[in-house]
C-alpha cells in the first residue's frame, strides 16, 4: 500500500486539466504520444465543449527517479459548478490533489471552490502554475494568488506546460513525494465508497469504488448501505483505459465491480459498499442524493413519437442516474416529460445527448427552478412548473431558490458587475480584497436569475474577466407573479414563467419582442400577448408573410430549387405545431438572454 | 416534348445582382467555343428536338457568322426540321439589326431582350451596361428584322424601384409591341456583388410584395394571361421551350453550367470554360436519378407554378402509375383542406392571391 497514490487533478474551466492528464498518460507510458487529444474525455460532447462531464480514472505504473515503483490512480473530476457534489465525491477516493492555476489567467472562482473541496476532504494540496509556455504567462502573480487567496505556500508551488511536457516530470515526483500513500487495514471487514459509475449494456450499471478497508472479490456479497440491497460480485478489476480484470481489489485502492446490477437508480454516487455479512460497518460520511435544481419539459416535436422519447429516456436514465423524469401534459405540447438536472450545463448537455446520441427530435421549454408556494389555505406546494402555479387568488406569497455566489474580478469592473447583481435582485453580502488589482464578490442571488442569462451577462460586463462560483443558499420571499403568453390568442402554457412583479411589463414587452423575431412569418397574423391574469402587459403582432416564392426555376435550378425546399422543409420539422403556428426550439428559450 | 438549350456563358460585364455562370467575352475565345459546342452536340450521337433556347450569358456577343455557324452546326448534328419554337436572348446593347438578321435567317423566330428595366437609376444601380434608349432600339430592330414573338425581363425590386417606375417600365414595354415578358423578382444571390455590398435603397420583402402585385395587376390589364409565377404572355405567346420545364419534360443543356434532364436522369456541365474548352463532353457533375417519390414531388412542384393550366392529377397518373400519385393526391388535398390550393375535378392550382407564398406550398408537395 505504501507504493499507491491516489490524486486527483482540479481546476477552473479550461485550466488545462484534461491536457494534463493527457501528458501524465505518455509519460506514465500508459499511451503513446498524443495520437488523440484529451484520452479521459470519452464522450464526444465533452471533447466539443472542452469539459469533462463524467469523472474517470486510470491506474498507471510510474517508476520514480530514486528507483522505486508506484502505482498512480488520477481520478478525474468534472469541472463545473453543477457537479460539486460529484467532485467532493470524487475527492474523498483521493490522498492528494494536484490543483492546476492557468498562469495567464490566475485564480478563479472555481479554482477557489475546488481548493475549498480538497481541503474540506483532507486532501494534500500540489499547487501547479500551468501554461508557463505562453509568452502572456504571469508566474509570479499567479504564485502570489495562490499564497494569498488559498493559503498554499509559495515555495510549494510547481511550474509545469501542460501543452509541452515541461515540469511534468517533476509534478510526478511530487506526487509520490508529497501525497500520502493510503491508509486502511486489508484485514478490516470491506468499507468502500462509490465516486462514479457507468452503465454497460451486458453487464448493468459498473460502479468505480475507492476501497478503505478490507478487499473486494468475485463471488463476494455485498451491501449497499444506502438502500440495504444485497448484491453479488462478478467481476472486479481495475482501470487501465478500459477495464482490466483483477482477482480483487483492497484497501487503498481503486477499481470497478461488477454485479449485475439492472437499475441504475440502484447506485447512487457517495453510497457506501460493505460486505453482506458486515453490516455494521457504518457508511462514509457525506452521501446524499443528487438533487435536482433545474427543471424543464421536454416535449417530442412530433406527438406520436412521445413514447420513443419515453424509451429513450428510461436508456438516458442508465447512463446518467442525476437526471429525473417523470410524465407531463401540456395543453399546448401535447404529452411529453418533466426532466430535472442538477443545473444548466448539465441540463444542456443532457438534452444534446438526448438529441445526438439517443435521436430524438425534442423541444425543451423554459428551465424553472423549485418554487414553495403557500397557499391561503395553509398548504405549501413545491412547483418547478409555472404553468402548475394555482391562481394569484389562492397564492399568499412564493418563495424562490436562492444561491451563494462567490464572483472574482478585476477591479476596475467591480462597478458593472455590482450593478448587474443589484438588477437580478443579488444582495450583497460582503466584499473581499485578495489584492489590489481583484475583488472577491459574494452575494446572494435567486437561482431563477442565474439560470437566465447571469452567467453570460457577467462575462460581458467584465469583457469576460469575471469569474464565478456558487452553492445553493436556501429559499427567500420574492414578490413574484406568474406571466402567461399568449400566442394567436391561445395562452401557451409551455412559455409561461414566474417573474419579479417589479419589472414585469418591460421584461414582459423584451419578451414578447424577442418572440416576434424569433416565430417565423407564417400566412396569417399573429398577436402575441403577455398577460398577468388578465391584464395583458404586452403585445406585438407578427405580420403575415407575404413573400417566399423562388421567382426563377428553369433547367438548371430545377435540382437546387428542390434541395432547397427539401432543406427548407428539414427547418420546418425543427419546430413545434402550437395550434396553427410552427414555434421552433429558441422560442421556448426566449426568456434567457434578453436585454434589458 | 424534349428541349435543347445553348448556353453562351459571355458577357460585357457582370451584372450586380447576377450568379450565372459568365465571363467576358475574348472573340478568340468565342471561336474556340462555338467549336467545343457543336463538339459536346456530336457527344449526343443525333437527337431529335422541338424546341431550341440560346441563352446566356449574352448570346448577342457572338456575332452573326458564330451564330451562323453554330445554328447549322447544330442542324447537322440534331434533327431540328420539327422545332416549334426557337429563341434567343440578346442584350440590348449589342441586339444590332444585322444581328437579329441573321437569326431570324437562321429560321429562329423568338428573341428575348434583357431589358430589366427603362429607369436610367434603377439600371446604372444594377450595373446594366445599356440604356433606356438601347432597350427600345433593340425592340424595334427585333420588329424591323422579322420578329413577332418578343419577349422582355423586367426585374422586380431594382434598388430604388417603385411602384411608378416599374408600372413606367411595363406600359413602355408593352407599348413598344412585346407580347411575352418575364417579372422576376430580384433575390440577393451568394457570389453577387449585391450580396457583398447589399444597396442601402434595395426593397424590402413586402415593398417587393407590393411592386409584385402591382406588375400582375398592369399586365393583367393590358391582356397579358399570369400563366407561370414569373411569366406573363399574350394569347399565343407563352414560351414552349420553358414550359417544357415546368411540365417535368426532357432537355439537354450544352455549355459549362448548362443543365440536362433525360432518360430519367439529371446532370449538369461543370461551370468552368477552361475545363469545357479542354473536354467539352467530359464535365458532367452533379448526375442524380430521381426515384419515383422525387420525381413525383418535383413535377408536382414544377407543374403548380403553371398558374392557370395547375397540376393535372389524371395526367400525372397517367404518366407515373395511379400507385406512385396516391400520396401526392392525399398532400394535396390536405393543402386544399387548409385553403392553400384548389382543386377544379382533377387538377389542382395555386389560389391566384397567394401565389407569392407558394414556397409555403411547395414545402409540402415535394413529399
Amino acid at each position: 500500500m505504501n507504493n499507491l497514490r491516489n490524486f486527483s487533478i482540479i481546476a477552473h474551466i479550461d485550466h488545462g486539466k484534461s491536457t494534463l492528464a493527457d501528458r501524465i498518460l505518455e509519460m506514465t507510458g500508459m499511451v503513446r504520444k498524443t495520437s488523440m487529444d484529451q484520452m479521459l474525455d470519452s464522450m464526444d460532447l465533452e471533447r466539443e465543449r472542452g469539459i469533462t462531464i463524467k469523472a474517470k480514472s486510470v491506474r498507471m505504473p510510474y517508476k520514480s527517479a530514486d528507483g522505486n515503483e508506484y502505482i498512480l490512480n488520477l481520478i478525474d473530476t468534472p469541472g463545473h459548478v453543477d457537479f460539486s457534489y460529484e467532485v467532493s465525491r470524487s475527492l474523498k477516493a483521493c490522498e492528494g490533489a494536484v490543483l492546476l492555476v492557468d498562469a495567464t489567467q490566475g485564480v478563479e472562482a472555481q479554482t477557489i471552490a475546488n481548493a475549498n473541496l480538497a481541503l474540506d476532504a483532507g486532501l494534500k494540496i500540489i499547487p501547479v502554475i500551468n501554461k508557463i509556455d505562453l509568452p502572456n504567462a504571469m508566474i509570479d502573480d499567479c504564485s502570489l494568488q495562490i499564497y494569498t487567496m488559498l493559503g498554499l505556500g509559495i515555495e510549494d508551488i510547481l511550474h509545469v506546460s501542460a501543452k509541452d511536457g515541461r515540469g511534468v516530470a517533476e509534478l510526478l515526483e511530487a506526487i509520490v513525494e508529497r501525497i500520502l500513500p493510503p491508509s486502511g487495514s486489508v484485514s478490516d471487514p470491506l468499507k468502500c465508497l462509490i465516486f462514479d459509475s457507468f452503465y454497460d449494456p451486458y453487464r448493468g450499471v459498473i460502479p468505480h469504488l475507492r476501497v478503505f478497508s478490507g478487499h473486494i472479490a468475485s463471488g463476494d456479497r455485498i451491501m449497499l448501505k444506502s438502500s440495504e440491497k444485497i448484491f453479488e460480485i462478478e467481476e472486479v478489476g481495475y482501470f487501465s483505459l478500459g477495464l482490466a480484470r483483477s482477482e480483487h481489489v483492497q484497501a487503498g485502492e481503486v477499481g470497478y465491480a461488477v454485479a449485475l446490477i439492472r437499475d441504475a437508480g440502484e447506485i447512487h454516487v457517495g453510497d457506501t459498499i460493505v460486505a453482506a455479512d458486515h453490516p455494521e460497518v457504518p457508511a462514509i460520511p457525506g452521501f446524499r442524493m443528487s438533487q435536482p435544481m433545474v427543471y424543464c419539459g421536454v416535449y417530442p416535436i412530433i406527438t406520436s413519437d412521445y413514447a420513443k422519447l419515453g424509451a429513450a429516456l428510461e436508456k438516458f436514465k442508465l447512463n446518467d442516474s442525476s437526471v429525473v423524469f417523470e410524465k407531463e401534459n401540456s395543453a399546448a405540447l401535447g404529452y411529453g416529460y418533466r426532466m430535472g438536472f442538477l443545473g444548466m450545463l448539465h441540463m444542456e448537455i443532457a438534452l444534446e445527448r438526448l438529441k445526438r446520441e439517443y435521436e430524438q427530435d425534442i423541444i425543451a421549454t423554459m428551465p424553472s427552478v423549485i418554487y414553495r408556494v403557500f397557499l391561503k389555505d395553509d398548504e405549501i406546494l413545491m412547483l418547478d412548473n409555472p404553468s402548475k402555479f394555482p391562481p394569484e387568488g389562492e397564492i399568499d406569497h412564493i418563495e424562490e431558490p436562492i444561491i451563494r455566489t462567490r464572483i472574482i474580478v478585476p477591479s476596475d469592473y467591480v462597478g458593472p458587475c455590482m450593478e448587474l447583481s443589484d438588477a437580478k435582485r443579488g444582495v450583497l453580502v460582503g466584499i473581499e480584497h485578495p489584492d489590489d488589482r481583484r475583488a472577491i464578490l459574494v452575494y446572494d442571488l435567486p437561482l431563477s436569475e442565474m439560470i437566465t442569462d447571469f452567467y453570460d451577462r457577467l462575462k460581458s460586463v467584465s469583457r469576460g474577466y469575471a469569474s464565478m462560483d456558487y452553492e445553493m443558499h436556501g429559499y427567500r420571499a420574492g414578490d413574484l407573479v406568474k406571466v402567461d403568453i399568449l400566442v394567436n390568442n391561445g395562452a401557451v402554457d409551455a412559455l409561461s414563467y414566474i417573474a419579479p412583479k417589479e419589472g414585469a411589463a418591460v421584461r414582459g414587452r423584451a419578451l414578447i419582442h424577442k418572440l416576434s423575431k424569433t416565430i417565423p412569418k407564417h400566412l396569417f397574423k399573429i398577436p402575441l400577448q403577455a398577460a398577468i391574469g388578465s391584464q395583458v402587459i404586452a403585445r406585438e403582432d407578427i405580420f403575415p408573410r407575404r413573400k417566399d416564392v423562388l421567382a426563377k426555376c428553369y433547367g438548371g435550378d430545377i435540382t437546387r430549387k428542390r434541395k432547397l425546399l427539401e432543406k427548407q422543409k428539414e427547418g420546418k420539422k425543427k419546430m413545434k405545431m402550437v395550434g396553427f403556428v410552427e414555434v421552433p426550439q429558441e422560442a421556448f428559450l426566449s426568456l434567457m438572454k434578453i436585454e434589458d | 416534348m424534349r428541349g435543347l438549350y445553348i448556353h453562351i456563358p459571355f458577357c460585357i460585364s457582370k451584372c450586380r445582382y447576377c450568379d450565372f455562370y459568365s465571363l467576358t467575352a475574348v472573340p478568340e475565345l468565342l471561336d474556340r467555343y462555338v467549336d467545343a459546342l457543336l463538339a459536346e452536340a456530336d457527344s449526343y450521337n443525333g437527337g431529335d428536338f422541338d424546341t431550341l433556347y440560346i441563352g446566356g450569358g449574352t448570346p448577342s456577343l457572338l456575332g452573326s457568322e458564330r451564330l451562323e455557324k453554330l445554328v447549322n452546326g447544330l442542324s447537322r448534328r440534331f434533327d431540328l426540321e420539327d422545332i416549334r419554337e426557337s429563341t434567343i436572348e440578346v442584350n440590348p446593347e449589342s441586339a444590332g439589326r444585322d444581328f437579329l438578321a441573321t437569326a431570324y435567317s437562321m429560321n429562329i423566330r423568338r428573341v428575348s431582350i434583357g431589358a430589366q428595366s427603362l429607369n436610367a437609376e434603377e439600371l446604372r444601380k444594377a450595373g446594366r451596361v445599356h440604356d433606356r434608349r438601347q432597350v427600345l432600339d433593340a425592340v424595334d430592330a427585333a420588329l424591323a428584322s422579322g420578329f413577332q414573338n418578343i419577349s422582355t425581363d423586367v426585374m422586380i425590386g431594382l434598388p430604388g424601384q417603385t411602384a411608378q417606375s416599374l408600372g413606367n417600365t411595363l406600359n413602355i414595354i408593352i407599348g413598344a409591341g412585346v407580347n411575352h415578358i418575364s417579372a422576376y423578382c430580384l433575390s440577393i444571390e451568394e457570389g453577387t456583388a449585391f450580396f457583398r455590398c447589399p444597396p442601402p435603397d434595395l426593397p424590402g420583402e413586402d415593398d417587393q410584395a407590393s411592386l409584385y402585385e402591382s406588375a400582375v395587376d398592369i399586365l393583367g390589364a393590358h391582356g397579358f394571361a399570369h400563366y407561370e409565377i414569373s411569366n406573363f404572355a399574350l394569347p399565343g405567346f407563352k414560351c414552349q421551350h420553358n414550359l417544357n420545364y415546368w411540365r417535368g419534360g426532357e432537355y439537354i443543356g450544352l455549355g459549362p453550367a448548362a443543365a440536362s434532364h433525360i432518360g430519367g436522369k439529371r446532370f449538369r456541365n461543370a461551370p468552368c470554360l477552361e475545363r469545357y474548352l479542354d473536354d467539352p463532353s467530359s464535365t458532367r457533375e452533379e448526375e442524380e436519378r430521381l426515384d419515383d417519390r422525387r420525381k413525383v414531388g418535383e413535377e408536382a412542384m414544377l407543374r403548380l407554378r403553371l398558374i392557370e393550366e395547375g397540376l393535372d392529377i389524371k395526367e400525372m397518373a397517367g404518366k407515373y402509375g395511379q400507385t406512385s400519385i396516391n400520396s401526392l393526391e392525399a398532400r394535396l388535398d390536405d393543402l386544399v383542406s387548409r385553403r392553400l390550393l384548389v382543386r377544379d375535378g382533377h387538377v389542382f392550382r395555386l389560389i391566384p392571391g397567394s401565389v407569392l407564398t407558394s414556397n409555403s406550398v411547395f414545402i409540402d408537395v415535394i413529399g
